[in-house]
């Protein structure tokens, strides 16, 4: 048996375990996928303390649905979405806070880290430039972006975890690429 | 020129994180146009630079595991160890003070 199918019967036998209600096995669970959950969330919405809220609510929300999960998608796969989601019910929640239009809460709420020591180094390189740029981006842009160019998820599973048509994230996602062109541009 | 280049540039920028053609009539443009050539190659370079950030992490703070599995039990595990002889005992005491308080009020000489 190969490491990672060891590691899936592995994940697989905790998924059982934590829908029967053991909470150990949720906990084990929350160990394993809490860092790409918060990196999820941290390029989602920019700001740290923002993300790790999400990341709570997010496996918070993963142990209520856990009874429905079938195992269809992968575990990550699975949370990846809850992530998305409850990153879109937090910036609503930003809006009804700050009064901002939709399109504005990312740039209010997502602030550039220059002063940061641990991105220091890195802003003088493309990933650097690429990571500010993203963090400017309006959330929406943002979130596109991280989905289709990051992650690598279909037009279709976008617009299924946007709460949006295909088409509308197709033109979504157009304009973030250009408008992230721009900005990369403009330093 | 560089009214085209500009129109061009969001077709530009797209077909080279995709990775794919040009849409046409921009592509009659683009083609043939250094700046658009330079641009769609910068932002190609980004494209790769975006699909390798998948495999970069940040690491989750430290007590996202116990914050998750605190809001489970309900009320914050710690808060309840604590909460309830300290409401006691502070009751109890307060009920003391108050009883000590009454009996030792100046009272009115007939």
């Amino acid at each position: 048996m190969d490491p990672s199918s060891v590691e899936r019967s592995r994940e697989q036998e905790l998924i059982s375990r934590a829908q029967a209600g053991d909470r150990a096995a949720f906990a084990a669970l929350v160990r394993e996928h809490s860092d790409m959950v918060y990196t999820l969330a941290r390029r989602l919405v920019g700001d740290p303390h923002l993300a790790a809220d999400i990341a709570q609510e997010t496996m918070i929300r993963a142990w209520k649905a856990l009874p429905k999960f079938r195992g269809d998608a992968q575990l990550s796969t699975w949370l990846h979405r809850i992530t998305v989601n409850t990153a879109w019910t937090q910036k609503k929640r930003a809006r009804r806070h700050t009064g901002a239009p939709l399109e504005e809460v990312g740039e209010l709420a997502a602030p550039v880290d220059i002063d940061n020591p641990e991105f220091a180094g890195e802003i003088a390189d493309l990933r650097g430039r690429l990571r500010d740029a993203l963090d400017r981006l309006p959330d929406s842009q943002r979130q596109i972006v991280v989905m289709k160019d990051i992650h690598g998820w279909s037009h279709a599973e976008i617009a299924s975890a946007s709460g949006i048509s295909v088409t509308a994230a197709k033109v979504r996602l157009h304009r973030a690429r250009a408008r992230l062109a721009r900005m990369l541009e403009e330093e | 020129m560089a009214i085209l280049c500009e129109v061009a540039a969001p077709f530009v920028a797209n077909s080279a994180v995709a990775d794919t053609e040009i849409i046409w009539p921009v592509s009659l443009h683009a083609d043939s146009c250094l700046r658009c050539q330079a641009r769609r190659a910068a932002m190609a370079k980004t494209g790769r630079e975006l699909k390798s950030m998948a495999s970069e992490q940040h690491p989750a703070p430290k007590d996202l595991e116990w914050k998750v599995m605190s809001s489970l039990e309900g009320d914050l595990a710690v808060s309840r160890s604590w909460k309830k002889p300290v409401t006691l005992t502070a009751a109890a005491l307060s009920m003391i003070v108050a009883v000590v308080i009454w009996r030792l009020r100046p009272r009115a000489h007939n």
